[in-house]
């Protein structure tokens, strides 16, 4: 149905910079934007994509079932509660750890093709063979990266990899931004970044407390559009992927003044 | 037949016929249970195309200890794989090694442009001339000279094969580590000053980083 379907890996290299989080919030993001969005798990050995979006328990197949014909496309792919243009598959069943081929993987992308505008997968994080079933079947990518020396270098190998392997635009995400930590310099800047990855960037996401309330919930913070930093950051993620063109923030005003009050008080309110 | 360092080269064109992996199969029958370095020339092949090469390798009982290739993009397909890779120079290498030690400037000269990334190695017989950064965790070697027109925030060692003539010249010399022949030192801690160019060489016997200087050419 959708002929020019956009399929963008998350990778980050290093664990634990926001992939997952980030796929969710972009999911949800997309598909508030009437466009049709699949969320990949391909990160199926610890997955948690499903936890995010708080869809664990209506999840009964998985990818493997899909290929191994046990069961249609629609019945593996778990609609979102709240958001219907966004589906979630799980690549694997957490058991069965190496089933997965690269070649697996292009065929559920292309059978997913069919049906959404986009497709975003959620890559595990190293660069050995989940990393290179992740990128198989992928045409663009999106690092996510913090600003921390050890997730920069990782970021900086997952990029030489998906060069070679020409996926192509690569575009960076950086998240976890402190602006104070930042306005002190007491954390790596944005042209530090930027200088040592030389990748356009795409959106920064400034650190948020409430995205661990949401994580744990089950609710992606871009669902209930509650005023938190984070949130305005994904979603201007999201409208900057459509092409439209949305201003970085500038996380220098955001350490002072209104914003930080603000955000203040907005944590506050949450509990 | 010398079993330690059998080389096979897939000629030009050969990976786009559909045809290529019989001929190669074929040449490696005869090499049965060796040692292979592939010298691809100057294909590019992409990781997938290693990968099969590799496959079909081992089902001959052979094994493949490195690539070496005039393409970059093999070579940097090779290294992600975790291959020794070394450019190679389309002429026959072996004359102008010896030129090399003689006259520096007239040696060849590889020509790279883009980013190493961390984990990337780039290794040239002769000079080396990067246009773009060498990241924290990256290395780059040369017989040669090393000069990057961009940031050396990784590894460089020139003159590989003992010069200890050899250079290492950047528009910002950040490194981790520099090794010149045999000497080796760690970077400045200091951040130099933006703007000038720089080059380390060994002056008795030590590393040193001084400021480039154009004239120095000239003479």
């Amino acid at each position: 149905m959708a002929t020019d379907t956009r399929v963008i890996l998350i990778c980050s290299g290093k664990g634990g910079v926001g992939k997952t989080t980030l796929t969710a919030n972009l999911g949800i993001s997309l598909a508030r934007q009437g466009l049709t969005t699949a969320v990949l798990d391909a990160d199926f050995g610890l997955r948690n994509l499903d936890l995010l979006l708080g869809l664990e328990n209506r999840i009964v197949y998985t990818a493997q079932e899909v290929l191994e014909e046990e069961c249609r496309l629609d019945q593996a792919l778990v609609k979102h509660k709240q958001e219907s243009n966004l589906s979630l598959l799980p690549a694997g069943n957490p058991r069965m750890l190496d089933w997965l081929k690269p070649d697996d993987m292009k065929r559920i992308v292309d059978m997913l093709k069919e049906q959404f505008n986009y497709v975003l997968i959620d890559c595990p994080a190293g660069v050995e063979d989940g990393f290179k079933n992740a990128m198989a079947a992928s045409q663009e990518a999106i690092v996510v990266t913090n600003p921390e020396v050890s997730a920069v270098r990782d970021a900086d190998r997952v990029i030489g990899l998906l060069n070679t392997n020409s996926i192509k635009p690569v575009q960076l995400v950086l998240n976890r931004v402190r602006p104070k930590m930042m306005a002190n310099q007491e954390m790596l800047s944005i042209n530090d970044v930027t200088d040592i990855l030389a990748l356009p960037l795409l959106g920064l996401v400034l650190e948020d407390e409430q995205i661990i309330v949401s994580t744990n919930r089950g609710e992606p913070l871009t669902l209930n559009s509650v005023n938190s930093p984070a949130a305005k950051c994904y979603l201007n993620i999201a409208k900057r992927l459509q092409g439209e063109d949305i201003p970085l923030i500038d996380p220098l005003k955001e350490s002072s003044g209104f914003g930080a009050k603000f955000r203040r008080l907005m944590q506050t309110k949450i509990f | 037949m010398n079993s330690n360092n059998q080389k096979i080269i897939i000629n030009i064109g050969d990976i786009n016929d559909p045809k290529w992996k019989i001929g190669f199969k074929n040449k490696l029958k005869m090499l049965r249970s060796n040692n292979l370095e592939i010298d691809s020339e100057n294909i590019d092949l992409s990781c997938k195309d290693i990968s099969e090469i590799i496959e079909i390798v081992n089902q001959y009982d052979c094994k493949i200890t490195g690539f070496c290739s005039s393409s970059p993009k093999t070579i940097v397909s090779s290294q992600s794989l975790g291959y020794k890779s070394q450019f190679s120079i389309e002429n026959n290498s072996k004359n102008t090694s010896d030129a090399n030690k003689k006259n520096l400037t007239f040696s060849k000269t590889h020509f790279h442009q883009g980013t190493v990334r961390s984990g990337e190695y780039l290794e040239s017989p002769g000079n080396l001339l990067i246009l773009g950064d060498v990241n924290p965790g990256a290395k780059v070697s040369a017989e040669g000279n090393i000069i990057i027109w961009g940031k050396l925030l990784g590894i460089a060692h020139a003159g590989t094969k003992g010069n200890s003539k050899a250079t290492i010249s950047a528009l910002q010399l950040r490194p981790v580590q520099l090794r010149i022949a045999k000497k080796i030192a760690r970077g400045p801690k200091e951040k130099p000053q933006l703007g000038h160019a720089e080059q380390a060489k060994i002056d008795s016997e030590e590393i040193i980083i001084t400021p480039l200087l154009t004239t120095q050419f000239n003479s």
